[in-house]
C-alpha cells in the first residue's frame, strides 16, 4: 500500500522533471504523451487506493523521512491516506489525467508546450502533497507549492504588455499572477499564525494528535485557531474580500483554468476546512460565520456573472459560487456534503471549462460572448458537452450538481438557517440563468462572429473521447451519494436530517428545481434567438456595477496598492535619504568642521600657543576651585 | 591533524602572501584553486566534526599576552561551523564569478585576507582575537569598495568603513568594561569566551555592556536606523564585494548576537526584548517598503538584505530554542540566497552596465536560464517551502510567536511584502515585452556563470528540502546555549522567558 501512495504522489514530480528536461527545446510531442501517462499512472495509484479503503477503512501512513527537527519540534515528511484524501487525490488526479491530455491539443501550437507541461504536473505534484500530508507543515509546503505553480502558469503568457482595465480587466498574465500570488500570500500569514498557535500549544502538527488533544485547548484558543486557518483558506479558495485574484487568473491558458482555478487548487480551502473538521466541529460559531461568508459569497459571485460578457470569467465568478456553497455545507457542519459537492463540481466545472477552451480555439482566442453566437452548427459536440455541464452547474435531476446542490439547500434547511438557504435557493436559480445565458450566446441565435472574419472549427475528435470521462460523471457521479456518503462519513462526522426536513425533501427538490428551471428558460427567452442589446439596461447603475465587480478592483488599486507604492516612496526619499541618511552625514560634517575649526588652534604661532595655553590653565583652575566648593 | 582550524584560518594568508609572486595570468587559476582548497578543507571540518556534540570542538589555545589573559583561542561549535563554511564556500564562488579585468591580482588577493578575517571572526573563542579580525575584516573591503567601486565608490567606502568602525569602538570599550568586571570578580585576567561565559553580571552591568555590544553588533547587521551605509556600499561595490558582504559580513553582527549578547547578558538581553523587536520589526516593513520604492535592481536585493536580517534579529530574540537555531540557520540561508542574487544582478550589469528595471524587461525570452534561476533564488528569498529561505524564516518567526504573537503577525507581513517586491522585480524585468530592442540577443549564463550559480541553486533545494545534516548540529549547539542562559538567568523574567527544550532538559546531567 504504501508503494501505491508514493507511486500517487511521486509520478507527478517525475513528469514535471521529466518535461523539464526539456524546457527550453522545441515542442517534443513525447514530452506530452509522457507527461499524460505519468499523471494517468498517479490517478490508477489513487484511485486503487480508494477502492482499498473502500474494501478496509483502514487509513493507510507513511513516513519518508525527517524535515525541520529543531527544539520540540519534529516535523517530517509525513502522508496518511485516508477517506477524505483518497477521494481528494482520485478526483485531483483523474481531472489532471484529462487535463494533460486535453493540453497536448490546447497547447499544440505554443512554443514552450514542454515548459507548460513542467509546470502542470509541478502543480500536481504539489496537489498531492496538500491532500496527502499528515501534518499542517507539509499541507502548508503543497499549499504555498500549488501557490507557486499558478503563479507560473497564470503568468504563462508572459510577454504579453500591461493594459489598462477598459482594454482587459485582468492588466496582464504577469500582471494577474502577481496578484494571485501576493492576494494568496495574505491568507497565507493566516494559515501560518494558526499553525503557530497549534505548535506552542499542543506541541505537535500531526493532525492526528492535534485532533486528539483539542481538549486541551481552551475555548478561545480554538476559536483563534479556527479563524487563522480559515483565513488560510479564504485566500485559496478566494472567498470575499479576497477574491479579486480568481478572475484575473482566468489570464493563464485554459487548461490551467480548468484544473488549477475550478477543480482543484481553489478548493484547497475547503479541503482544509474539513480536514479541520474536529477543530470546526467544536466551535460552531466560528462555522456559523464561515457559511454565513460563503453564502455572500456565492450570491456575489453569481451577480456579476449574471453580466460579464467574457466567456471566461462568466466560469470563473460560478466557481467562486459553488466554492460558497461548498463552504456553507461545511460551515454548518455537512462535511461529507461539502466534499461531495467539491468532487462533483471538479467534474461539471472542469468539463465547462474545457469545452469553453475549444470555443476560444475556434474564436482565435475571441473571449467576448457578445462576438459569438450560432455556434451550434459548427461545434455540435462542444455544444452538448458545455450544456451537459451546465446542466450539471444548475442542479437539473440527474446530474451531478442535483444531488450535491440540493443536498446542502437541505442542510441549511435542516439547520433552520433559512436566511441561508433562501440566499442559496436564490442563487441557483441565478447559476442557471447565467450557466446558460452563456450557453445560449456562445451556442445559439444569429452568427456575429461571422462580421469578425472568424472561422469556427471543431476540436478534433480524440479531443472528445479524452473529455468523456468528466461528462460520464457529470452526468452519473449523483447516484453515487449514498456510497459517497457512506465512505466519507467513516472519517468525517455523519450528518443525520431531522424527521421534519425529511418530510419537506420533495418540496425543497420542487422548489430549486422550479427556479432553476426559470433561471433556464429565462435565459432561453433572452438570448436563444439571438443577442438584444439593450443600452439602457447596460448603461444603468446595477448593470455597471456588477460588470465593474462591484469596483472592488478599483478600490484595492487605490486604497491599497497605490497608497502603498506611494507611502514607500516617501519611506525611501523622504524618510531614508532626507532624515535617517543625512543626520549620519550631518554628525559626520559636524565632526569634520569641528576638527577644521580645532586645527586653527595649531597654527604653528607661538604667541596663540601661548594664549590656548592660559586659557587652558585658568578653564583647568575653575574646575578644581568650582569641585571643591561643591564638595 | 588537530590544527585543522589553524589552518582553515592561515592558509589563505599564505596562499595570499604567495599569490604577489604568481603570473597575472595565472592568477585566477590560482585564486579559484586556492579557494576551492580552502573550501575542501572547510568541508573536511565539518566531517570530521561531531555532530552529536553541543560544545566547542577542534580547540586550540596558546596564550599570547598571559599576564592579560589574551589566547590564541580558537574553536568551532554547530553555530559557528556552517558559517565558517558558508564563509569559504561564498568566497569560492565569488572568486570563480569573478568578471574584472583591471587588477584582477590584487582583487583575488585581497580576498584571501578577506577570508582569513572571516573564518578568523567565527572561529574566535578570545574576545581579543574576535576583536582583531573583526575590525581587520573592514580593510580589505574598504579596498574592494574603493578600488573596483562604481562612481561614487570613494564615499561609499569610507561611509561603510567609518560607521562600522564606530560602532566597534564602543563594542570595544565594552569589551575592555566586561574584562575589567572580570578581573574585580575573580582576580584574574580573561578574555576567553569560556571564562567569560561563567561570569554572572548584575542587571545594571549587563544594561550598559548589552547595550555597547548591542550598538557594534547593530551598525554591522545593519539594523535601522543604523543602516544606511548598507545601500551605498552595496550600490558601488563590485559584484564580488556585494556578494561577501550580503553573505558573510552581515552576519558578523547577528551572530554576535548569539556568540555574545545571549550567553554573556541573558537576563539584559531578556529585559531588552520589546526594542529589539521594535527595531527589527521596522526593520522588516519599513526596509521592505523602501526596497519596493527602488528602482534598481540592485539596491532592491541590498533593502531586502537588511529586512530580511529584521527577522534574524527577531528569531535570535525568541529565547528559544526553535527561534535562535532558526535565525542561524536563516543567516546561512540568507547568505546563499542573496550573495546568489547579487551575483544574478552582476550578470545583468556585465552585459548592459546598468541595473536600472526600466533598461530591462521580457529577458525570460531572451535568458531563459538566468531567468529560471533569478526565478528560483526568488522563490528561496521570500521564503517558499522546500527552499532553504523557508526553513530560517519559520522557525524564527515560530520561535518569536512564543514571545509575542501580535509582533510575529507585524512582522509575518514579510512573507507578504517580500512577495510585493521581488514580484515587482520579476515583473519588470523578465516579463512583459521586450521594450530595448538590444535586449533581445542578450547572451544567457556563460560557463563561469552556471559554475558559480547551479551550486548554490542545489545548495538552495537540497537544504530546502533536507535540513537536518545542518539543522542538527545547529540545534545541538542551540540547545546548549539556551541551557546556559537559563541556569545563568537571575531575573525572574529571564528564567521564565527563556524556554528550554524538553529534550534537551532530559539529556542535561
Amino acid at each position: 500500500m504504501e508503494n501505491l501512495l508514493y507511486i500517487a504522489l511521486f509520478a507527478p514530480l517525475v513528469s514535471s522533471l521529466f518535461a523539464a528536461l526539456f524546457a527550453q527545446s522545441q515542442k517534443n510531442l513525447l514530452v506530452g504523451i509522457v507527461a499524460s501517462l505519468l499523471i494517468g499512472v498517479s490517478f490508477v495509484a489513487s484511485a486503487t487506493l480508494l477502492l482499498e479503503l473502500a474494501q478496509n477503512p483502514k487509513a493507510i501512513h507513511a513516513n519518508l523521512m525527517d524535515w525541520i527537527v529543531v527544539g520540540d519540534m519534529d516535523v517530517r515528511f509525513g502522508f496518511t491516506v485516508d477517506q477524505v484524501t483518497a477521494v481528494m487525490m482520485t478526483v485531483v488526479t483523474l481531472v489532471s489525467t484529462v487535463v494533460h491530455i486535453y493540453s497536448n491539443y490546447y497547447m499544440e501550437h505554443d512554443r514552450s508546450y514542454n515548459r507548460f507541461f513542467s509546470y502542470l504536473s509541478a502543480f500536481v505534484f504539489s496537489m498531492m502533497v496538500l491532500v496527502m500530508s499528515d501534518n499542517f507543515l507539509g499541507l502548508f509546503i503543497g499549499w504555498e507549492g500549488v501557490g507557486v505553480c499558478s503563479w507560473l502558469l497564470v503568468g504563462f503568457w508572459y510577454h504579453k504588455k500591461d493594459e489598462t482595465r477598459d482594454v482587459n480587466p485582468s492588466i496582464s498574465p504577469s500582471w494577474a499572477a502577481n496578484e494571485a500570488f501576493i492576494m494568496n500570500r495574505i491568507a497565507d500569514l493566516g494559515l501560518l499564525v494558526g499553525i503557530f498557535m497549534i505548535y506552542w500549544n499542543l506541541g505537535t502538527l500531526r493532525y492526528e494528535e492535534v485532533f486528539a488533544h483539542l481538549d486541551q485547548l481552551s475555548h478561545g484558543l480554538m476559536v483563534a485557531i479556527g479563524i487563522a486557518l480559515f483565513i488560510g483558506a479564504m485566500g485559496k479558495s478566494a472567498q470575499f474580500p479576497l477574491h479579486t485574484w480568481l478572475a484575473d487568473a482566468m489570464e493563464g491558458p485554459t487548461p490551467v483554468s480548468a484544473l488549477i482555478h475550478a477543480a482543484t487548487m481553489v478548493t484547497a480551502g475547503v479541503y482544509l476546512v474539513i480536514r479541520a473538521n474536529p477543530l470546526y466541529s467544536t466551535i460552531p460559531e466560528v462555522g456559523y460565520g464561515i457559511a454565513v461568508l460563503g453564502t455572500f459569497v456565492a450570491i456575489f459571485a453569481a451577480s456579476m456573472a449574471l453580466v460579464n460578457r467574457d466567456l471566461k470569467r462568466v466560469i470563473a465568478y460560478s466557481t467562486l459560487s459553488q466554492l460558497g456553497y461548498m463552504f456553507a455545507a461545511a460551515g454548518l457542519g455537512a462535511y461529507w456534503v461539502a466534499l461531495f459537492h467539491l468532487a462533483a463540481h471538479a467534474f461539471f466545472k472542469a468539463l465547462l471549462f474545457l469545452g469553453a477552451g475549444n470555443v476560444m480555439h475556434a474564436m482565435h482566442d475571441e473571449l467576448d460572448m457578445f462576438k459569438m453566437g450560432g455556434l451550434k452548427k459548427e461545434m455540435g459536440k462542444t455544444f452538448l458537452y458545455m450544456g451537459l455541464a451546465s446542466l450539471a452547474l444548475s442542479g437539473i435531476y440527474p446530474l451531478a450538481g442535483f444531488f450535491s446542490k440540493d443536498t446542502i439547500l437541505e442542510v441549511a434547511f435542516n439547520e433552520h438557517t433559512y436566511g441561508i438557504w433562501f440566499v442559496l435557493w436564490l442563487t441557483a436559480g441565478m447559476t442557471a440563468f447565467y450557466s446558460f445565458r452563456q450557453v445560449f450566446l456562445v451556442f445559439l441565435g444569429d452568427e456575429r462572429y461571422k462580421k469578425y472574419g472568424i472561422h469556427p472549427h471543431e476540436a478534433y475528435n480524440w479531443v472528445f473521447i479524452a473529455l468523456a470521462p468528466l461528462a460520464i460523471l457529470a452526468v452519473i457521479f449523483g447516484f453515487w451519494k449514498e456510497e459517497f456518503m457512506h465512505f466519507a462519513t467513516q472519517m468525517l462526522p455523519v450528518y443525520e436530517m431531522s424527521e421534519h426536513t425529511h418530510h419537506m425533501v420533495w418540496i425543497l427538490i420542487i422548489v430549486t428545481t422550479a427556479i432553476a428551471v426559470s433561471g433556464i428558460l429565462l435565459a432561453y427567452f433572452k438570448y436563444a434567438k439571438g443577442l438584444k442589446r439593450d443600452p439602457k439596461v447596460e448603461n444603468s447603475f446595477a448593470y455597471r456595477l456588477l460588470s465593474n465587480q462591484y469596483y472592488i478592483p478599483i478600490l484595492y488599486e487605490n486604497a491599497v496598492s497605490k497608497p502603498y507604492a506611494d507611502l514607500s516612496n516617501i519611506a525611501w526619499q523622504a524618510i531614508d535619504m532626507k532624515v535617517v541618511d543625512a543626520t549620519v552625514d550631518g554628525i559626520a560634517k559636524t565632526i569634520e568642521k569641528g576638527g577644521d575649526v580645532s586645527r586653527q588652534a595649531q597654527d604653528g604661532n607661538l604667541s596663540s600657543y601661548l594664549k590656548w595655553l592660559t586659557a587652558g590653565l585658568i578653564l583647568v583652575t575653575l574646575i578644581a576651585v568650582a569641585s571643591v566648593a561643591i564638595k | 591533524m588537530s590544527n585543522i582550524l589553524t589552518v582553515l584560518i592561515f592558509f589563505p594568508l599564505v596562499a595570499g602572501l604567495f599569490g604577489f609572486m604568481v603570473n597575472q595570468k595565472s592568477i585566477r587559476a590560482y585564486g579559484i584553486a586556492v579557494a576551492a582548497a580552502e573550501f575542501l578543507l572547510s568541508l573536511w571540518l565539518w566531517m570530521s566534526f561531531d555532530t552529536s556534540a553541543a560544545g566547542m570542538q577542534f580547540v586550540e589555545k596558546l596564550p599570547l599576552i598571559p599576564e592579560f589573559g589574551i589566547n590564541y583561542y580558537i574553536g568551532v561549535d554547530g553555530i559557528s561551523l556552517f558559517i565558517v563554511i558558508m564563509s569559504t564556500l561564498m568566497t569560492l564562488i565569488g572568486i570563480v564569478a569573478l568578471s574584472i579585468k583591471e587588477n584582477l591580482k590584487n582583487m583575488i588577493i585581497t580576498l584571501l585576507f578577506l577570508e582569513v578575517t572571516m573564518v578568523g571572526v567565527f572561529a574566535s573563542l578570545d574576545v581579543i582575537l574576535f576583536y582583531l579580525f573583526w575590525e581587520f575584516s573592514l580593510v580589505p573591503m574598504l579596498y574592494i569598495i574603493g578600488a573596483w567601486g562604481g562612481p561614487k565608490k570613494l564615499y561609499a567606502a569610507v561611509k561603510f568603513f567609518i560607521y562600522t568602525f564606530a560602532g566597534s569602538l564602543v563594542m570595544l570599550i565594552g569589551i575592555l568594561a566586561f574584562a575589567y568586571l572580570y578581573h574585580s570578580q575573580t582576580g584574574t585576567w580573561s578574555f576567553s569566551l569560556t571564562d567569560w561565559y561563567a561570569l554572572l553580571l548584575p542587571f545594571d552591568a549587563q544594561t550598559w555592556l548589552f547595550w555597547a555590544f548591542f550598538l557594534g553588533f547593530a551598525i554591522k547587521v545593519p539594523m535601522f536606523p543604523f543602516h544606511t551605509w548598507l545601500p551605498y556600499a552595496h550600490g558601488q561595490a563590485p559584484t564580488v564585494g556585494s556578494v561577501i558582504l550580503a553573505a558573510v559580513l552581515l552576519k558578523m553582527g547577528t551572530y554576535g548576537f548569539v556568540r555574545f549578547s545571549l550567553p554573556l547578558f541573558p537576563d539584559a538581553s531578556v529585559a531588552y526584548i520589546v526594542p529589539v523587536a521594535i527595531i527589527s520589526l521596522i526593520m522588516v516593513v519599513y526596509t521592505a517598503m523602501v526596497a519596493y520604492a527602488q528602482k534598481d535592481i540592485k539596491q532592491v536585493i541590498a533593502y531586502s538584505s537588511i529586512s530580511h536580517m529584521g527577522v534574524i534579529v527577531l528569531g535570535t530574540f525568541a529565547m528559544n530554542v526553535e527561534g535562535i537555531a532558526g535565525s542561524v540557520f536563516l543567516m546561512l540561508s540568507h547568505g546563499i540566497v542573496s550573495g546568489a542574487l547579487f551575483l544574478l544582478v552582476g550578470v545583468i550589469y556585465d552585459r548592459k552596465h546598468t541595473k536600472m528595471m526600466d533598461q530591462f524587461g521580457g529577458l525570460a525570452y531572451s535568458m531563459p536560464t538566468y531567468a529560471t534561476i533569478f526565478g528560483i533564488m526568488t522563490m528561496a528569498a521570500v521564503g517558499l517551502p522546500l527552499t532553504i529561505g523557508f526553513v530560517g524564516e519559520y522557525l524564527s518567526l515560530a520561535g518569536f510567536f512564543k514571545v509575542s504573537p501580535v509582533l510575529t503577525v507585524i512582522a509575518g507581513t514579510s512573507i507578504i511584502l517580500g512577495a510585493v517586491y521581488m514580484l515587482t522585480v520579476l515583473k519588470k524585468t523578465f516579463f512583459g515585452p521586450i521594450t530595448h530592442e538590444e535586449n533581445k540577443h542578450l547572451p544567457d549564463l556563460d560557463g563561469k556563470e552556471l559554475w558559480a550559480l547551479v551550486p548554490l541553486v542545489a545548495i538552495v533545494v537540497w537544504l530546502g528540502v533536507y535540513p537536518k545534516p545542518v539543522l542538527g548540529p545547529i540545534d545541538n549547539s542551540t540547545k546548549a546555549l539556551v541551557q546556559l542562559m537559563h541556569e545563568k538567568a537571575q531575573t525572574d523574567l529571564a528564567k521564565q522567558t527563556i524556554s528550554v527544550s524538553k529534550n534537551s532538559a532530559k539529556e542535561a546531567k
